[in-house]
């Protein structure tokens, strides 16, 4: 009788023991998946997705709505996950902040990845990759092939002083005269006018540039320089999100749909018309 | 600060004269700029990002600068209206005689008149009130509010949508400005003759109805002049809560800049739109302080 009493005891203590244990472990998961803040935005019914005004990305048309490559975005991820969408327009500096403040679910801004950003962040995959542009004049650097008729000593490349184009100009083109000039609409000038065979910068300037005067010069090359990774930023410790977020991406590159907005917005100003100016 | 109630109003041979030499001034910047600037100028996006034409209904409506020049005036009379109220019952609380009352006002002015504003937003918003007003639940409340409600909380203060930002603006500005407004008050009460009080109570007023009769009314008079003063100031630092993303007119000036690459322009625009504010509000004291003049003939 004792022992039976003291068997039964352990046997209470073991489950009591144990039972908390893989309790809380379900809990855990449990209250992960309910706690994502994909459950969140379906419960509201709102996607709140931060960004900052940044052409051609995010702007404002004439009739005050927001439209640009990110805002298409949005839209498609909210459609998909049968919600509303809502734009939080915010101050570039405080974005960040902000997001881990819970003003708003996502920050799709046209945000790159940094190693020091994503401490605080956590990144889905790229779904933008936005790089640098070479606009060269048809009269003169017509007939080059890129990138090697391009080292040559008598080719003027021009960027703008202390941006990371001149860099790129002086390690791959280290033959060719480079010419800085303070101010990026003086390097645009230079090209168009027949002074300089080529201007390099980030995109869209060089495409939209070559967009607006297709006669004079040309994109020396299609293929992407230097490429950046622009992803979606989330709050830490949500795998759900993450992985939601990141597939997302993933099933819209494979089908083209990114690439293919991306190139309206990027690759010249059909839209530009929408936009007050 | 705003024009004198008293001098009389007319032009003389030495204003104009001093009119001619500024406008020759301005004239001689102005060549000097568009000498070393180069820059296109171009007033044509103006009307667009102003105005908009409603498709359904054919009417005019404002568009988003217009919107944020709204929303800096509700915010601005709303904190106003806040700050006023807490900076007068600070002001009170600083001429008790008890010490804790004394304290805390002390303690408040002393905290926020010695941070910078900028600082005391940022900490504010992102560690005082993304606590709180969540939970308030004004968010859910404004989501889930009728077509009447939503276009009464629209006129009065801005999209139901945005409700929550405008409230972390309001609190934020209202919080700084009490603690100048709690000064000038003190200030004021402070100036009341000793003799008033004095006369008051032999009369038999009871302490209560010696404040509210005779000392407040003298002290909110001579305040009208620095309260005046910091209003402006209120509605020039509203547009420090643009770091919060309140969507006032500071930050749709940045965003119109950025979006049509009109910057200078923009940026003017916006300058004239608060200066309006500023000067109505000036000019709209200065009528308070000429009537409140004639009334007590003082």
């Amino acid at each position: 009788m004792r022992l039976l009493g003291c068997l039964a005891g352990f046997a209470l203590a073991a489950v009591l023991a144990i039972a908390p244990s893989t309790g809380w472990a379900a809990d855990t998961k449990q209250s992960l998946a309910a706690e994502s803040v994909i459950e969140t935005i379906k419960k509201r019914g709102v996607l709140k997705v931060g960004m900052s005004t940044f052409v051609p990305w995010a702007m404002r048309d004439k009739n005050g709505e927001l439209i640009g490559f990110e805002i298409d975005v949005a839209k498609k991820v909210a459609a998909d996950m049968e919600v509303e969408v809502e734009f939080v327009p915010t101050a570039w500096d405080g974005i960040i902040p902000a997001l881990l403040a819970g003003k708003f679910d996502v920050i799709i801004g046209g945000m790159s990845i940094t190693p020091s950003r994503n401490l605080t962040v956590n990144f889905t995959r790229p779904y933008a990759n936005s790089s640098l542009g070479v606009m060269a004049n048809k009269e003169l650097a017509g007939a080059l092939s890129w990138p090697e008729g391009y080292n040559a000593s008598d080719v003027t490349l021009v960027c703008r002083r202390g941006s990371t184009p001149c860099v790129y100009i002086q390690d791959k083109f280290p033959k060719a005269t480079l010419r800085q000039f303070d101010d990026q609409g003086q390097t645009l000038q230079e090209v168009l006018n027949g002074n300089a065979h080529a201007m390099i910068s980030s995109q869209p300037l060089p495409a939209f540039t070559i967009y607006d005067n297709p006669e004079v010069v040309f994109a020396a090359t299609e293929e992407k320089i230097d490429p950046g990774n622009e992803a979606f930023a989330l709050r830490k410790g949500d795998p759900d999100a993450l992985n939601f977020f990141s597939n997302w991406i993933l099933v819209h590159r494979s089908n083209g749909w990114l690439e293919e907005r991306h190139k309206y917005w990027f690759g010249g100003r059909p839209w530009a018309d929408q936009v007050a100016n | 600060m705003y024009p004198d109630p008293d001098r009389p109003r007319r032009i003389g041979l030495i204003d104009l004269a001093l009119i001619a030499a500024l406008a020759a001034c301005v004239v001689f910047a102005w060549f000097r700029v568009s000498e070393v600037l180069v820059y296109r100028w171009d007033w044509g996006f103006l009307p667009q990002v102003l105005f908009r034409r409603d498709e359904s209904s054919g009417w005019w409506e404002p568009n988003v600068l217009l919107e944020g020049l709204l929303t800096t005036i509700r915010l601005s009379i709303w904190a106003m209206l806040l700050a006023s109220l807490l900076g007068l019952m600070l002001g009170i609380m600083a001429t008790l005689k008890r010490l804790l009352p004394r304290l805390v006002s002390l303690a408040y002015v002393g905290l926020i008149r010695n941070v910078p504003p900028l600082v005391f937003i940022f900490v504010f918003y992102f560690f005082i009130s993304s606590q709180i007003i969540p939970a308030l639940g004004v968010d859910t409340w404004a989501r889930e509010l009728g077509p009447a409600g939503r276009s009464a909380v629209n006129l009065i203060l801005g999209p139901p949508e945005l409700l929550e930002n405008l409230i972390s603006g309001v609190l934020c500005l209202a919080m700084f400005e009490a603690a100048y407004i709690s000064e000038i008050v003190r200030a004021g009460i402070n100036a009341v003759p000793a003799s008033q009080t004095e006369a008051a109570r032999s009369l038999g007023l009871r302490p209560l109805l010696v404040f509210r009769l005779v000392v407040l009314p003298q002290a909110l008079r001579a305040v009208t002049p620095p309260m005046a003063n910091q209003f402006i100031l209120l509605v020039k630092n509203s547009s420090i809560v643009s770091l919060i993303s309140v969507q006032e007119l500071t930050f749709i000036g940045t965003e119109i800049a950025v979006s049509t690459g009109r910057r200078f322009e923009t940026w003017i625009v916006v300058a004239a739109m608060y200066f309006v504010l500023s000067y109505g509000l000036a000019l709209l004291f200065a009528r308070m302080e000429r009537r409140a003049r004639r009334a007590y003939a003082l």
